[in-house]
This record gives structure tokens, C-alpha cells and sequence, in this order.
């Protein structure tokens, strides 16, 4: 029935105005459903039932949420740099939306497949790391500078050893395009061949969409909130939105390199790869009512020091392995 | 006064959309997200109000954030000093509009326990710096208390409370 | 010791004082000129200044020093008279570094100058105030001090800039204002802003009488009301000489021991989440709320409690608490293993505490540190055990001691003592005696003799202390309260020089600070 649908719409510009469309609402409304489900789950971890009497089951909460910080003032605060300031939630939240254009949810469904499909997300989610130090730069405050500049600082620490552990699965699949190296893993999937690329990939993943245990930039016992102290409203949805979304991305991306997208046996692949992708979602959901934060130098060590040797010989070995 | 929530502007505005505000007054009852500001015993009892016994967080009240600009309610806990009076002025004036103000404890609402003739150092009522939407006795207040300080709260914003009012046995 | 004592000063008049009826060993009467000479003495012999404050007798000020020694209890009193108007004396504050705060704290309540002091400003009232609050009479600020005592701009300069911490922040220590000068992520210099919850409990003191002010206690620290309900109940006993009977005495046993295991876990709570790991906190108040049912039931109420009455308590207890002790007890020795292998065993938990902030025993003396953050640091120095009160000598326990006093020593000594406390709890609720539980014949408008008397207690914060001056009316004179979390606060901006800010944050989450109690 799916391929039935592509087929009647068939133009490739209408089918990508289509599917992005779709992507762009249900991105957004998945974003909203991880908000309750970071309650319900941080709720249940603690032994309590959160988000229980608006709607059933809570679920009408966070459409609550939106609708209120939509009706919120929006204040400017004076002395803040204009330009900047506009700028830095709509930076934040739209890349990290439009590289959902890339992802296989099926076979063929598929916004676009570009044949540099991997580049195009690591393009985009470079992108953030601006955004973040244009928010903090244009808030005019000192606690938000303080949380930008450890944002972009663990977050460019973090891009190596992403990108390498990246690396190691292109090698194997010898291509760029994220549905081929979906189709590469028919036979096993990647994370069984490179547990430790997995590994390095997910924490670097972690750390890139600033969760605990690497939430410094948003530090709430010692700066106030890091780099969006100064947003109200609809503005602070943004940044709500935008970590959710990131999250969802990051899982994406892990799922489809690693665990292999949507393949899977008995139900459609759309099944396998939300699954997958919300398991991993909910792993660092997990991760955050667990754990404290790490320090930020020892975050810096960590990925210096460790992670990034441990990904380069993963990497060598990799192409050693290959060409033998 | 009553259902409207807490505009700083007093006139009305030109067009009225009955079915909007009534949707954003729900919205708003059900996700008052209240800022951290426990300055005495009370906040005890506000932290304990959060935990796991008697879960604030069931009624959309949960995240409680720690800058003014993103939180709506105040629930100023304890005694207010006359050092710590203009940071909470300007705390107040920090967050945007529409806010609400909870005067937790008996510190809160006049005083307390520490007025007596020739006091120097206590502002006798939160209400004497900033509009206070609802009062919330006690010393301090059980859990239960503040919870029903919060229904009330959303009784003022949408005119219609979550819960029967519990009966009245004496 | 009182041989030395007599031989290096013999120009002072020393007597011995009865230690159970006035709780200090010595009483000394030094001359202004000659203090300098007696507190070097006692720098030179391992004495620590425990505390240090002004009482008004109306004719003339009386400066109180009062020291003590960690090895063996030894309390000394000295006592410098000053007239009434201009009052001057030398200060201490380059022997023993925490009289730079309470001097700082007697020249704004009194008016007393403190000659070569580095910095007098004001430490908890704000600049609106006209005359100096804790004097008997209306004494007024004079001009030129009012504009000196509102100084102390920032200069930011080029590379240095301010960081607020406080004082409405996500933490759980209450209105405290720390003024960081940061490089980069490096912290310079921290200073401690108080006052900011200053409910003038002393002054209440003085216009109170002795029942009417029993609610105040509770308020001081109010995680740990029942302690000090106790200090200022038996305080007052010991001043009027009223005999407590056997089971009131287990009973404020059973109950501080309670309420010091609902303090210790709601830190751990707080700590961890300073840190920032949120799910502790939720079970360590689940545990609470165990503690804070059965006590419910006993007091009434579910944190700030004044339980205790002169001579006893205000009821007794029934079955229903004994066995809701014994199940909790049963309860919390299981749950202890959560806390273990979520926290202790942690590795990030530990990279973070471990080898961070430091505490050496010097310094604790300097500062006259008490509590889990001098037992950190290898003194082993306990009331509970060094002067048993209430009904802590017919009950067994050892007192966890750690020796490199690092934060995770801080934290590993504060889970050892919910344990002890359990213990305490056990024995002391098996060897429950039958009995009345108030003394009779206590009058209901109490007027002790005339005299002073000094009373400690340990809190789960540290030693505290309460001096009683009476002049044989209805309402104290004097009360000062020596508070644990002061002098614990006042080693902050030593320790926080050159760590991250995030270091610092856990620093001041082990040091386990309750403001209100600072600020009274």
C-alpha cells in the first residue's frame, strides 16, 4: 500500500515538498510526545506517577505546555544584541529539523536520498554549535556566555570522536548514503562488527545534545541555566523543542548506522526503526535520572584522552581488517 | 478580577475571543511551572510537596525552573527580610507576564512568628512588595495545604476547580 | 593545664568554675591591652576560639572569648570589660582566622571598633538600620560609619569578572550569597554574603520569656529542629538546676537520633543534586517522610517541632511509635544498599569528590570547624561521646572518623553515621525505661538565678552552643547561640581558591550549611 501511494505521487519535487512536510509536523509533534515521556519516565524512575491529571495518562500535557508558552510574553531584555538574539532560537531548532530530510524510516520512505547523506547531518548538526554560542553571545549575560562557551567547547571535543567512530562504519559499507548502509547490513547489523564504534558513537551522542551526564552547558546548581537564561515564551519552546528533536536525531542517525534502520523481520520496517530508535531514546532518558555530571575537565579529558585515541585505532583497525 | 488571569495592563483588549481564552486559561491552570525560591522552612515543605509522596508534578506543575523568565508562579517560602526585598522585586519583575504569586507560610503572608515590637529585620507580608494571588497558612504549611493552595490557584485562573472542595466537618 | 596557665599569666585573675553547673572550666578576666597576649597563648597550645560575642550589662560591654581544645574538653572563658560608649579592642583576627567574622558580627550589633581589623564591613544588616540592634539600650550609628559600612564595590578588571552564586539558586542551602571572582572557569576569590534570612532570634531572645521562646529553636535550623530544641531546653535546665527524669531523657534521645538521620539524608539529596544527579533526592525523602510520619504522630508536627519542655517533654509516647521505630529501623537498614550502589559506587560520583577540596587539621583548628567536616580530616572530636547528654552514655556507638578529609570522606562519614544513629536508636529504644516523663513542680513562668551557663550540643551539623546570661527576671538577658554551619562556612573561601566552579559547588554542598542558622 506504501508503494502504491509513492507511486500515484511520483514527481520528485512534490514528493520531497510532501515528505518534508510530513517529517517537519511529525518531528515536531514526536518532539512534544518525548516531553511527556521524559516526565513519565523521570516519574516512574522515582517512584512516583508524573503527569497524571491533565488528559489520560498525562498526554495532553505538553500540547498544555506549548499552548502556554505560546500565550507567554515574550520579553526582550534591553541591552541584549538584537539580531543575535532573534537569531539564536531558529538557528537552534531548524537544522537540527531538516536533517531529518536524510533518514530512511523504510525502504522507500525517504525524503531524499542524497548520496552523501551522512555529511549533510554532520553539516547541519555543526550547525549548533553556532546557534548555541550566537544565543548565549546575544543574551547580554554572563552566566548564558559562560554556559555557550562550554557548550561549543564539548561539543567540538565530542565531534572527533564522532566523526571517526562514524568513519569506521562507512569504511565497512563503503558509502556515504544512509540507505545504503542500511542495505549493507542485511546479513548483521553494524554493532555487532564495531561494538566499540557503537559505543564511542552513542556516548559522543550524548554529549553532543548536551544530556547527562554532560549537561554542563545547562547546569542548573551553578549557573542559573546556562545559555538560555534570557528566553521566555515561545522562544524558550524552541530550545525546549530543539533538545528533544536533537535527541530523536541523534538516536536516528545510531539507529540507522548501527543498528541497522529498518531492517528487521515480521513487521514493516517503519515498526523496527521507531523501536529502535525510541529504545535509544529512552537509554539516555535513563541516563539522566541516573547519573551526576561530570566535571568539565574531566568531560574534556575524557574526550580527549580516551575517547579519540580509542576511535582512531578503532578506525586503523578497521581499515586494516578491510584490506585483508 | 475572578477568571481573568493576571494581565499588568487593566483595559480590555479590542477583540475578545471567548473559546481562545478559555483554552488558554486551561493551558495555563495545567502547566504552572513555579520558580525556584525557597527562602526558609516552607521551602522544605515546598521541596517535600515535589517529591514523591505528594507528586506535585501530577498536575502539570513539576519543573520547577531556575531563571524568572521561564517560569510563571512565585511560591515565596518563607520569611522576606528587608535585605532580601528588592531581589525578590526584581525577581518578580524578571518574570513575564501572565505570573502568579503564592504567599506559602505565615512568614510569607505577615510576618510570622517573627514580629514583635521593635522588629528591625522582617517585611511584614510578602503582599507589602508584590500582588499576591493566593495565601497558603501555616507554619509550615503541610503538603497538602500548599497542594490546595495550587487548585485554588487554578480556580482563580480558569473559574473552575479540578477537585470537589473536601467538605467542611466542623 | 591550669598550672601552665597560671604560670605563663600570672597577671590575670582565673578561677575554677563548677563544670556541670556552668558548662566551662575556667573563667578569666583580661584587661584590653593584655588579650592579645592570652589568645597567643593559647594559639601556641592547640586551643581553638569556639566563639566569640559581646553581652550589654548596661553599665558596660563584656567582650566573651571562648576556647576549647579538640584533644580534651577544656573550655576556658575570658572575659573583656569595655565601656559603654566607643567601645575599642584589639583584634585576633591574624591568630585565629574565624574572629575576623565575629568581630565583623559584634561591631555591627554592638558598636564595638576592632583596632587594625582588615575589613569591618557589614556581615548581616543591610545599610538602612540607625542604631546598632542588639544593644540594651537605643545606641545610635554614628555618621561617618554609616557611609563606611555600605563600601565594597567590585572592581572588575580585564580578565577577572563577578559571578553571583545565589541568592536565589537551584541548591538547598537557603539564601546564601557567594560573591565569586572568576578567570576563565578558575574561581580567585569567594566571599560569603549573609544575612539575608536574619530573623533576630537573639533579640527575640530578650523580649521573650523562657516558654514563650521555644518555638525559635526549631526555626534556627529547621532540618534539624528537635537538636536544638534540646540545647535550649537543657540549657535552661541546667541554669535552674531541674532533674529530668530517665525516660524523658531516652525519649530525647530516640527523637534527636531521628531527626539527625532526616537531616543527613535530606543532604544527601540536596548534595547529589548540586551535582546533578536528581533521583537520590527523591528517595532520600521517601525515607523522610518514614521519619516525619512517626514523629508526626509524637509531636504534631513535621518539621519544626518544640517537643521538649523544661524538665521533659510535651507528651508521651505510645506503642504505635515504638513500632513504627522498630519497622523503620528495619526498613532503612536494607535502603542504606540503594544509596550504596547508586551513589558510592558511581565513578563519576567519585572522579568528582575524590581529592577535591581538602580540609587539613590545621585549619580546622584555625577555624574552630566541628561536625562530619572535621571528622573528615581525622579529628575525632563528638559531644555525643566527649559529654554525654540526654541519654547518650548507657547507649553504645562508635563515632566514624575519615583521615584525608576530602568530600568523599565528608559523604562516606555522614552515611556512617545514619548507621550509628540506627544503633543509637536500637539500644536506646530496648533499654526504654518506664516512668513520668516531666519533672514536677516546674513553674510555669521560670526564673532562673542569676548567673551564666554554656551548654553544647551535637547537631548533624557540628558542636552548638548556647550561653545563657539570666538576671534573675522572666526573660533571658543574653542568649547567644553558637552555630555549627559559621565556622564550617567561614573555611569556604579558603578552600574554594583556585578550583572550578563546579568544584566549588560541591564543596559548599559537603560543608552541609543551613543558613538560617548562620543568620538566626
Amino acid at each position: 500500500m506504501i508503494d502504491q501511494i509513492i507511486d500515484i505521487i511520483g514527481v520528485l519535487n512534490i514528493r520531497v515538498a510532501i515528505g518534508l512536510a510530513n517529517v517537519l509536523g511529525l518531528i515536531t509533534i514526536s518532539a512534544m510526545v518525548l516531553t511527556w515521556a521524559e516526565r513519565k519516565v523521570a516519574g516512574h524512575m522515582q517512584r512516583r506517577i508524573a503527569a497524571k491529571e491533565v488528559g489520560p495518562f498525562g498526554l495532553i500535557q505538553p500540547v498544555a505546555d506549548v499552548i502556554k508558552l505560546l500565550g507567554k510574553e515574550m520579553l526582550t531584555p534591553a541591552d541584549v544584541e538584537k539580531p543575535l538574539y532573534y537569531l539564536g532560537p531558529i538557528l537552534i531548532f531548524v537544522p537540527v529539523l531538516v536533517s531529518f530530510v536524510v533518514i530512511p524510516f523504510d525502504a522507500r520512505l525517504q525524503v531524499m536520498d542524497v548520496n552523501v547523506g551522512i555529511l549533510v547531518i554532520l553539516a547541519f548538526s555543526s550547525l549548533s554549535v553556532l546557534s548555541i554560542l550566537i544565543a548565549g553571545w546575544g543574551s547580554n549575560n554572563k552566566y548564558s556566555l559562560i554556559g555557550s562557551i562550554r557548550s561549543v567547547a564539548q561539543n567540538i571535543a565530542y565531534e572527533i570522536p564522532l566523526l571517526l567512530s562514524l568513519l569506521a562504519v562507512v569504511f565497512m559499507s563503503n558509502s556515504l548514503s544512509m540507505k545504503e548502509i542500511v542495505e549493507a547490513q542485511n546479513d548483521v547489523w553494524y554493532v555487532f562488527k564495531q561494538p566499540i564504534a557503537f559505543l564511542i558513537f552513542f556516548i559522543a551522542c550524548v554529549a553532543e545534545t548536551n544530556r547527562t551526564p554532560f549537561d554542563l552547558p545547562e547546569g542548573e546548581s551553578e549557573l542559573v541555566a546556562g545559555y538560555h537564561t534570557e528566553y521566555s515564551g515561545m522562544r524558550f519552546a524552541l530550545f525546549f523543542l530543539a533538545e528533544y528533536t536533537s535527541m530523536l536525531i541523534v538516536s536516528a542517525v545510531a539507529t540507522t548506522l548501527f543498528l541497522g534502520g529498518y531492517k528487521g523481520p515480521v513487521l514493516p520496517g517503519v515498526v523496527w526503526f521507531l523501536g529502535k530508535t525510541y529504545f535509544l531514546v529512552f537509554l539516555m532518558l535513563w541516563f539522566r535520572w541516573t547519573f551526576p555530571r561530570v566535571r568539565f575537565d574531566q568531560l574534556l579529558n575524557f574526550s580527549w584522552k580516551i575517547l579519540m585515541p580509542l576511535s582512531f585505532l578503532n578506525l586503523i583497525a578497521t581499515g586494516a581488517l578491510l584490506k585483508l | 478580577m475572578g477568571k481573568r488571569s493576571f494581565y499588568l495592563e487593566t483595559k480590555d483588549p479590542i477583540i475578545k475571543f471567548a473559546m481562545l481564552e478559555k483554552v488558554l486559561d486551561l493551558a495555563r491552570a495545567n502547566s504552572l511551572w513555579p520558580l525556584q525560591f525557597g527562602l526558609a522552612c516552607c521551602a522544605i515543605e515546598m521541596m517535600s510537596t515535589a517529591m514523591a509522596r505528594f507528586d506535585m508534578d501530577r498536575f502539570g506543575a513539576g519543573i520547577f525552573r531556575s531563571t524568572p523568565r521561564q517560569a510563571d508562579l512565585m511560591i515565596v517560602s518563607g520569611t522576606v527580610t528587608k535585605k532580601m526585598a528588592p531581589l525578590l522585586v526584581t525577581l518578580y519583575e524578571q518574570m513575564p507576564s501572565p505570573k502568579w504569586v503564592l504567599a506559602m507560610g505565615n512568614c510569607a503572608i505577615s510576618g510570622g512568628p517573627f514580629v514583635y515590637e521593635g522588629q528591625y529585620n522582617v517585611v511584614e507580608g510578602v503582599d507589602l512588595l508584590v500582588p499576591v494571588d493566593v495565601y497558603v497558612p501555616g507554619c509550615p504549611p503541610r503538603p497538602e495545604g500548599l497542594l490546595e493552595g495550587l487548585m485554588k490557584l487554578e480556580e482563580k485562573i480558569t473559574g473552575t476547580r479540578r477537585f470537589p472542595t473536601p467538605e467542611k466537618r466542623w | 593545664m591550669l598550672e601552665k596557665i597560671r604560670a605563663e599569666l600570672p597577671e590575670l585573675s582565673i578561677s575554677e568554675v563548677s563544670y556541670p553547673e556552668r558548662g566551662y572550666h575556667l573563667a578569666m578576666d583580661a584587661g584590653r591591652e593584655q588579650i592579645l597576649k592570652v589568645v597567643g597563648f593559647f594559639d601556641k597550645n592547640g586551643f581553638y576560639l569556639e566563639d566569640l560575642f559581646c553581652v550589654d550589662y548596661v553599665e558596660y560591654l563584656e567582650l566573651v572569648y571562648f576556647f576549647n581544645n579538640h584533644c580534651g574538653l577544656f573550655r576556658v572563658k575570658t572575659v573583656v570589660r569595655l565601656e559603654p560608649d566607643k567601645p575599642t579592642a584589639p583584634t585576633i583576627s591574624d591568630i585565629y582566622a574565624i574572629a575576623h567574622w565575629y568581630e565583623r558580627e559584634i561591631h555591627e550589633f554592638f558598636g564595638v571598633y576592632f583596632e587594625n581589623h582588615p575589613n569591618l564591613a557589614y556581615l548581616f544588616l543591610h545599610d538602612g538600620l540607625d542604631s546598632y540592634p542588639l544593644r540594651k539600650g537605643t545606641v545610635k550609628v554614628p555618621e561617618e560609619d554609616r557611609k563606611l559600612l555600605g563600601s565594597g564595590a567590585y572592581k572588575e578588571s580585564e580578565d577577572t569578572f563577578f559571578v553571583n552564586l545565589g541568592p536565589q539558586h537551584p541548591s538547598t542551602h537557603g539564601v546564601l550569597r557567594v560573591v565569586i571572582k572568576m578567570d576563565g572557569e578558575y574561581i580567585l576569590s569567594a566571599e560569603p554574603m549573609l544575612g539575608y534570612l536574619h530573623r533576630m532570634h537573639e533579640k527575640m531572645a530578650e523580649n521573650r520569656n523562657y516558654a514563650q521562646f521555644l518555638p525559635n529553636p526549631g526555626r534556627m535550623d529547621y532540618l534539624s529542629a528537635l537538636n536544638f530544641n534540646l540545647a535550649y531546653v537543657e540549657t535552661v535546665e541546667k541554669i535552674s538546676g531541674i532533674i529530668v527524669p530517665e525516660r524523658a531523657q531516652y525519649i530525647r534521645t530516640i527523637t534527636c537520633e531521628l531527626n539527625r538521620i532526616s537531616s543527613h539524608l535530606l543532604w544527601l539529596g540536596a548534595f547529589l543534586a548540586d551535582l546533578g544527579g536528581l533521583t537520590p533526592f527523591l528517595y532520600a525523602f521517601d525515607d523522610r517522610e518514614n521519619i516525619l510520619d512517626i514523629l508526626e504522630g509524637v509531636t504534631g508536627s513535621r518539621l519544626t517541632y518544640s517537643y521538649f519542655r523544661f524538665g521533659g517533654l510535651f507528651n508521651d509516647v505510645d506503642e504505635k511509635f515504638a513500632d513504627g521505630t522498630r519497622a523503620f529501623l528495619e526498613r532503612m537498614w536494607k535502603r542504606l544498599d540503594i544509596y550504596d550502589q547508586l551513589i558510592t559506587k558511581n565513578v563519576i560520583f567519585i572522579n568528582r569528590t575524590k581529592g577535591v577540596g581538602i580540609l587539613e587539621r590545621d585549619m580546622v583548628r584555625k577555624f574552630g570547624c566541628s561536625g562530619p567536616v572535621i571528622r573528615g580530616s581525622g579529628v575525632p572530636f563528638d559531644m555525643r561521646k566527649l559529654e554525654p547528654y540526654a541519654a547518650y552514655q548507657h547507649t553504645d556507638f562508635e563515632i566514624p572518623v575519615a583521615q584525608n578529609g576530602d568530600i568523599l570522606d565528608r559523604y562516606m562519614i555522614r552515611v556512617k553515621e545514619i548507621e550509628t544513629s540506627l544503633r543509637i536508636i536500637g539500644s536506646a529504644l530496648e533499654k526504654l525505661p518506664a516512668g513520668p516523663f516531666n519533672a514536677e513542680k516546674v513553674p510555669k513562668k521560670l526564673k532562673p538565678p542569676k548567673g551564666d551557663v554554656y551548654h553544647t550540643v551535637e547537631s548533624p551539623r557540628g558542636q552548638l552552643g548556647v550561653y545563657l546570661v539570666s538576671d534573675g527576671s522572666e526573660t533571658p538577658h543574653r542568649m547567644r547561640w553558637r552555630v555549627p554551619s559559621y565556622s564550617n562556612l567561614m573555611t569556604f573561601p579558603f578552600l574554594a581558591q583556585g578550583v572550578l566552579i563546579a568544584d566549588a559547588v560541591a564543596i559548599l554542598g559537603s560543608l552541609d550549611l543551613v543558613i538560617p542558622e548562620i543568620d538566626r
